[in-house]
């Protein structure tokens, strides 16, 4: 049987681990070829790229900070070299400092708005031009920060806020191109910065007071990424669509 | 300029701190380096002499003259390759 994403390319921003990989592996399940982007951690990205393979479609590791506007460059060019043509990116990769407002600084400002936000910009109008002709998909991660306050997640809240305001621009300034542009954002994810904060005691764990009665999983985002790919979704543009098992549209619900 | 004293001005110039400070046997906590210093220490080394440092090694220097020492290994090895 085919496949749907059958001889698409796909480059994941960030997809050794956490949601990237859960991501990435789920368009390879699809038939996608996938683009593994990575920053600090070699291991991670060649064991998705292995994982990968072994679906018997084909993975390329390729190591590159994305708060750096040269080296966004160097990754659209190899593509550009090595495939000639893109159809679906997803800008999954973040980083961030966790501190209040009023410790913020330029220099976290700066690296968390590179990595979060301008690298959106710069990737989705590098990756466009790969699509001309063909049209394709632009999906990028977001967080219910970019509307509600959590504790020291300021920085990242205001970079995923201008995420998903350039979502909703790229959407109708790339929709003459064929080119479907949304966001999805998760509430409280499963991953290793999860962990992170809630070890720090930054957040509460919200395993229980989800209404859905368990926490969001990388996969779940992974599948509503999978769905805003397929042509299923074609007339859903410039959206974000929350995937948190029902916690914010009920702030006040206590746990049974 | 020895690669050791290109890395201990990158450093410097990141942290914010005097070059002078930053000795062999220290450590990144020695001289107050946050999380992001570290990170963007890293990167900027990485870029000035066009190697890889992955995280998994990174971990492992115990102070600043494990990371020299590293560095110098990568660019040995760059030059036989
Ligand atoms: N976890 C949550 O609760 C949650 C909730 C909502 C939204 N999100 C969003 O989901 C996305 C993935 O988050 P996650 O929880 O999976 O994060 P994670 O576990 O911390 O992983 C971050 C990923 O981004 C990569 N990355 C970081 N800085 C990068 C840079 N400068 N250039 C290229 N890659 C970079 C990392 O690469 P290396 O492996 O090489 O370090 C890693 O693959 C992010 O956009 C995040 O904001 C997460």
């Amino acid at each position: 049987m085919s496949q749907p994403l059958q001889g698409r390319l796909a480059l994941v921003t960030g997809s050794g681990r956490g949601i990237g990989n859960a991501i990435a592996l789920k368009l390879a399940s699809q038939g996608a070829d996938i683009i593994v982007n990575f920053f600090r951690r070699r291991d991670a990205a060649e064991k998705t790229a292995r994982d990968i393979e072994a679906m018997g479609v084909k993975a390329q590791v390729i190591k590159a900070n994305v708060g750096d506007p040269a080296k966004i460059d160097e990754i659209f060019d190899t593509i550009g070299n090595d495939w000639g043509h893109l159809d679906i990116l997803i800008n999954n990769a973040a980083s961030g400092v966790g501190r209040s407002v009023m410790d913020l600084d330029v220099k976290a400002w700066d690296w968390t708005m590179d990595i979060n936000a301008k690298a959106v910009l710069l990737c989705s109008q590098r990756a466009s031009k790969l699509m001309e002709g063909r049209g394709g998909k632009i999906v990028s991660i977001s967080s219910l920060g970019s509307s509600f306050v959590l504790p020291t997640y300021a920085i990242v809240g205001v970079s995923k806020a201008a995420l998903e305001a350039l979502t909703r621009y790229l959407a109708i300034e790339l929709a003459p191109k064929g080119i479907c542009v949304n966001a999805v954002a998760g509430s409280a994810v499963e991953t290793e910065a999860l962990k992170f904060y809630i070890k720090e005691g930054l957040i509460k764990d919200t395993r229980q007071a989800t209404p859905a009665g368990r926490m969001v999983t990388p996969e779940d985002v992974a599948n509503t990424v999978a769905f805003l790919c397929s042509e299923e979704a074609f007339m859903i543009r410039g959206q974000t669509i929350i995937v948190d098992g029902g916690t914010s549209v009920a702030p006040f619900a206590t746990p049974e | 300029m020895s690669v050791e004293e290109q890395i201990r001005e990158i450093v410097a110039k990141i942290v914010h701190v005097d070059k002078s400070l930053i000795t062999r046997e220290g450590t990144f906590k020695d001289i107050k380096a946050d999380s992001l210093d570290i990170v963007q220490a890293m990167v900027a080394v990485e870029d000035t002499f066009d190697i890889e440092i992955p995280d998994e090694e990174a971990q492992k220097f115990q102070n600043f003259g494990d990371f020299v020492d590293f560095v110098e290994r990568c660019l040995a090895a760059k030059e036989r390759a």
